[in-house]
Order: C-alpha cells, then structure tokens, then sequence
C-alpha cells in the first residue's frame, strides 16, 4: 500500500483557497500512484479558526467543497480535517476528520479530547466527539484520530480493541521549545507515541502534522509512519511543507501480531470491567 | 542548559515567520528602528535574510550627539547587511516639547523619546509601505523594560518569546559584530544609562530566574529552593506583576452582548 502524507500549510479561514490546495495534492499523490493520501487536521479550514468557526463549518452531506473530494476518492483514499456542522445538529460545531474511499464517505470522526489550556482553546469553540471506533477500509480496519486524541492512549487502545489495524492521525501540532537539538522539542512527544502506539498496538501509525504559521504559532511538522514492529518508516522535515511517500507493507501486521500476540492475548473484558469499577466508584 | 537554544532552527523559524507574516497582509518590506544595540541588530539581522537586504530599512534615530558611538555602531550594522538606513535626529522634536516643561524628569524625558521614535517609525512605515518589526525582547515584556506605545509598539515582533541570554546567543551564530555584541545594553533612556544597571540585577539571572517562573510555571518557593536569591525573586516578581498592563489591551467596560476583544474573538491571521 502507497501512503502520501501531505505535510502542507492550509489557509486559514478560506475553504476555496484550500480545496485548491486538496486538489492539487490529490493530483501529485495520484501520480505517484499512492493508495491513499492524508492531510493535517482541519485541512479544509485552516485550525485557529476562533470566531470563524460558523463561516466555515460544512455539512459532509452537502457540502460542495466535500463532495468534490468524495468523488475523487474513486481510486485514491483521501482523509481530511473539516468543522463539521449536519443539518441535524444545527448550531453543533464538531472538529472532524472524514475518511474517503471508493467514492463514498467511509467514516467522519469528531475529535474527542479538545484542548483547552496554554495556547489552546478548542473547547471554547468546538462540541467534542464521544466515540473512537474502527471502520473497515479497502486495506482491512483503521481507526482515525485528531492531533491531542493521540495523546491519550485510552484513543488508540479503543482503536486497537475494535480492530485497527492502522492507525491514522491527523495534526495540528505547534512546535513549543528550542533547546531540544534538531527540531522542537515537543516533537519529541508525539514520536514517542508514535512509536509506542505502532508497536503495542502492533499497527501502522501514520500522523500527518500541518506547517506553516497562524498567528506567530510555528505548526511543527515532522510527520511520521510507524510500522506494527514500532520501526520508523520515514519522516518528513520539521517546519518544511513536504509530501511524504511511504510503502507500507501490510503483512507487517500479521507478523508482528503472530510473534509477538498481545492482540490475541488482550482482555478488554477486564479492562471494561475495571473501568466501571472506577468510573461508577465501586471499589472501595 | 534550559535556555540554551538550538540557533539554526531558531533562525529559520524566525525569518519564515517574519517573511510569512509580511505576505499576508501584503507588504514585502520591513521597517525598524536602530539604536546600535543588540537585539534591534539581531532583528534587522533576521530581517535582512528573510526579506532580502533590499527591503528592509533601519531609522536610526539618536537623541543629539548624546550616544555617538551608538550611531556608528547602528550605521555599521546597516553597511554589513547592506540594508537601506536613515539617520533622524530627534532631538530638535523632543527639545520643542520639554521647553515648555522644563521640570520633566529623566524617565519623562526617556518615554517620550521612545514615543517620539515610534511616531517616526510609524508615519515611515505608511510612507515606504513597510511594517514595523518590534524589537522588544521576552526579558523586557516580562518585566515590563520598555516603553508603552514606545519602543513595545510594533506590527510583528520576531524577538518576543527569546530571552535576552538566548538574543545573544543568536547573535553569536548570526556573526554581529563583536562590539555589538559586548557592549552592555541600554535602552537609550539617558546617557551612561545601562539596563543592568537599573534593574539592579545581571541578565543572566533574570534570565534564569525568569525561565523558572514563566516557562517552568514554577512558584516563588521552587525558584528559590533552586538557590537564587529572595530578594532577587521577589524583585523580579514584582516588575513582572507591576507591569501587566503593558502586555496587554486595555480593559473595556463589558456592557453589550458581544464584546472587543472578549467575545469577539478573530485570529490575527484572519484570511490571510
């Protein structure tokens, strides 16, 4: 399987700039022949929206600028970052990924884990999602996940309990600190997510981070494929637009989950159990 | 070390962010003031590599005769860089003013300076179609070391989340002149003024102190469990609460539905 990663600097606040950008970057991925291609978070919108929020905000089922995507997913898997608004929950503002293949919309996740502390204030402006579920693909079960969803593992074990067996993150990850040698250092944070959620969820991790800047915020870039084994497969530059291609070798799942069976030997029963344990205080 | 800074990236964020932020909102030239000093070098430094040397113009703006070598050393920086520069005497402004209020003070006298130099930059800034790069470093803004609608005033600052100690550092990496980057800093305010001086306290441990407070968000305990001294702690709390005001927009009485600021929230960036 062919992956294109679209490390790229969305504008903020200008959908039509920005399906422009969608578009051609499906046209390089499709001339490379890739299977899929994904961008960063809220890919179509840019992602310091504050106010902008409503202007921006797209029913999947009618948008135009989402159609226009869906269609050209006949041959090319496409995953995006949109504000999600359905005719059915007016008023509802949903930072969302859509996955796209085959000319359909196989599955649209709403960020879960809004961050709102330090420099970040999605809570103030976005309802938050309440579901990780895997959905079948073309390349067997994925599951998606929206920049600080990754940072809490509970996302990619709820993931990897349904079935995932790759793992898709979209970003939009500010670079923070400079003493770190060779990058940000709060990059450093989301490789070794990377690398652990690849290797004990024994699944591709592929994390696409945005660039460019919005408001003196430095997007860090440094996006990254892990395989099932957590071996890096490839990453892209720091703070530099880039499209990243990678071959993923699908067997790599199989492998890994037959020498080394987590998968096989995982109890979410008990976990289940525990947790309403806690959640409900029935421990003492 | 903590405050060390990996220079090359710093430097290739810092130009993109200056070159970006100038494209969408359409200009192509920077303007800033040149007091000879360290961090307006380091910033027309920045700019000259981000910008290309053509589009960047450097006001040097003395007081008089009053801080000679610091107009050579400014003039010098524009020669090395290759920047376009401008010497305006503001001394003729300023006197205009304080001859009918001849009791004002040093730190009078100082401010209005500062103001007197923004309003050049300003009024030059529409004349070249330039945006006006701020100086100002996170030392200063922290304790609150500049001038309000003085030497703060500016379109962008590429230099305000770097502390002094890490302005210098840069400045080793980006080559400035050896006399520039040893001469103890002043803000011009007065002659023989130093900033050390005043604060009362040596820049490396500002610095230090600063980053325990700020970035590492730690207490006035912590910091001083750390072995700096109480009285150092305390006095740099101190400049830091005393001077809020000037980190941000003044406060508006909140009476309608929506308020500037409050609940009307748009990013800087907005369409660009």
């Amino acid at each position: 399987m062919k992956v294109v990663l679209a490390q790229a600097a969305p504008h903020l606040g200008n959908i039509g700039k920005n399906l422009e950008l969608h578009l051609k970057t499906i046209d390089r991925a499709r001339r490379e022949k890739a299977d899929l291609v994904v961008f960063p978070e809220l890919s179509l919108t840019g992602y310091k929206l504050r106010d902008l929020v409503e202007t921006v905000a797209a029913d999947p089922e009618r948008s135009k600028e989402i159609r226009e995507l869906r269609l050209l997913s006949k041959d090319l898997a496409i995953v995006f970052g949109f504000v999600e608004e359905r005719a059915s929950e007016r008023g509802l503002f949903y930072n969302s990924a859509a996955f796209c293949a085959k000319g359909r919309i196989l599955h649209v996740h709403r960020k879960v884990f809004l961050p709102t502390f330090g420099m970040f204030e999605e809570l103030r402006f976005f309802a938050p999602g309440r579901n990780f579920r895997a959905f079948d693909t073309p390349w067997g079960k994925m599951g998606l996940m929206i920049c600080r969803d990754f940072l809490h593992y509970n996302a990619s074990y709820l993931l990897y309990a349904g079935g995932a067996e790759t793992m898709i993150v979209i970003s939009a990850a500010p670079g923070r600190g400079l003493s770190g040698g060779g990058g940000f250092a709060s990059s450093r944070m989301w490789e070794l997510m990377g690398e652990a959620m690849g290797r004990f969820s024994q699944a591709f991790v592929l994390y696409c981070n945005r660039v460019g800047l919005e408001d003196g915020a430095a997007f860090a870039g440094g996006s990254f494929l892990f395989n099932p084994m957590g071996r890096r497969l490839a990453q892209a530059a720091y703070f530099e637009p880039e499209l990243l291609i990678c071959d993923i070798d699908l067997n790599e799942i199989r492998k890994a989950r037959k020498n080394w069976p987590f998968k096989r030997d995982d109890k979410p029963e008990v976990t289940l159990e525990a947790l309403q344990r806690i959640v409900h205080g029935l421990d003492d | 070390m903590a405050l060390t800074i990996d220079c090359p990236f710093a430097v290739r964020i810092l130009t993109t962010f200056i070159r970006d932020e100038l494209a969408k909102f359409g200009f192509k030239k920077g303007i800033l003031g040149l007091s000879g000093g360290l961090d307006s070098s380091v910033c027309a430094f920045l700019a000259a590599r981000a910008l290309g040397p053509k589009n960047v113009i450097g006001l040097i703006m003395p007081y008089g005769e009053c801080f000679g070598s610091d107009v050579e050393d400014a003039r010098e920086v524009a020669r090395v860089l290759k920047i376009r520069s401008a010497v305006i005497d503001i001394a003729p402004m300023v006197d205009a003013y304080f001859e009918r209020f001849p009791a004002a003070n040093q730190v009078r006298r100082g401010n209005k300076m500062a103001r007197e130099r923004m309003s050049i930059l300003y009024d030059h800034s529409a004349r070249e179609k330039a945006l006006i790069l701020g100086t100002s470093n996170k030392t200063e803004l922290l304790i609150g070391y500049g001038t309000i609608h003085g030497d703060t005033a500016c379109a962008i600052n590429p230099l305000g989340d770097l502390f002094k100690t890490q302005i210098r550092q840069l400045a080793a990496h980006l080559g400035l002149p050896e006399r520039i980057r040893t001469k103890l800093p002043t803000a011009g305010l007065w002659k023989g003024q130093t900033d050390e001086a005043e604060i009362g306290l040596a820049y490396v441990e500002i610095d230090r102190i600063l980053y325990q407070l700020a970035d590492e968000r730690e207490s006035k305990a912590e910091v001083i469990a750390r072995g700096f001294a109480k009285a150092h702690v305390e006095k740099i709390m101190a400049m830091i609460k005393r001077s809020e005001f000037k980190r941000q927009m003044p406060p508006i009485a909140k009476i309608s539905a929506r308020t500037v600021g409050h609940d009307f929230l748009y990013p800087y960036d907005w369409d660009k």
